[in-house]
């Protein structure tokens, strides 16, 4: 699977509904971020939850939020920024997704 | 929404303890053993499937137990899930273990 984004991307984390093992924490979904920089592509650990380890592999993105953006009480720095580590499958282009940011 | 019982991150939770706890034996075996049984040679268990099995406990032996006893009986229940050994299995050698390690009755004062 080829990297959908890359760095300066504006994204917005899906909700998925799965059930299982995610790595894609609650407070995050829904939101909207920066790609900071794409940090390669690893076997899905939703997948290995499972004891599948075939593959395919998934790209993954550190993306960054404004941490006043995530938690409206925020009194450190207004430039002060959430980076966390997102997989490919969470993650759609914020441009196109407006209505539902 | 999906949110599992551990997905707590965000939520209100009181004043954080800043007390540096003890790394105990038991529980860097239990880490050591992990790191064994997913090294490449193996991969009889991976970090995530030990995730699923502690994200399955149901929320209240989750929160019951530590985070290296989470981690542990996570553990055994993938390897028992996977064939690797039974709960019989287990059992047998934790009472071959205990017979032992544990002093005989008539040695205690």
């Amino acid at each position: 699977m080829r990297p959908r984004f890359d760095r300066g991307d504006r994204v917005v984390v899906l909700e998925l509904g799965k059930s299982g093992h995610v790595r894609t924490p609650f407070y995050i979904r829904g939101r909207v971020g920066t790609v900071i920089h794409r940090c390669g592509s690893f076997l899905n650990p939703e997948d290995l939850a499972v004891g599948i380890v075939a593959g395919p592999v998934v790209p993954l993105y550190r993306v960054g939020f404004f941490m006043n953006a995530l938690w409206p009480d925020y009194v450190g720095n207004p430039s002060d920024m959430l980076y966390i580590e997102i997989y490919d499958h969470w993650l759609a282009m914020a441009d196109n997704f407006s209505a539902a940011a | 929404m999906t949110r599992g019982y551990h997905d707590i991150g965000g939520n209100d939770a009181g004043s954080i303890p800043m007390v540096e706890l003890p790394w105990l034996h038991w529980e860097k075996q239990v880490e050591a053993i992990r790191n064994l049984l997913g090294d490449g040679t193996r991969r009889m268990l991976s970090l995530d499937e030990m995730r699923r099995g502690f994200e399955s406990f149901g929320e209240d032996k989750y929160k019951a137990l530590s985070f290296y006893r989470r981690r542990l009986e996570a553990m055994i229940d993938i390897l028992v899930e996977k064939d690797v050994f039974s709960r019989a299995d287990l059992e047998r050698e934790i009472a071959a273990v205990r017979a032992r390690w544990e002093p005989r009755a008539e040695c205690k004062t």
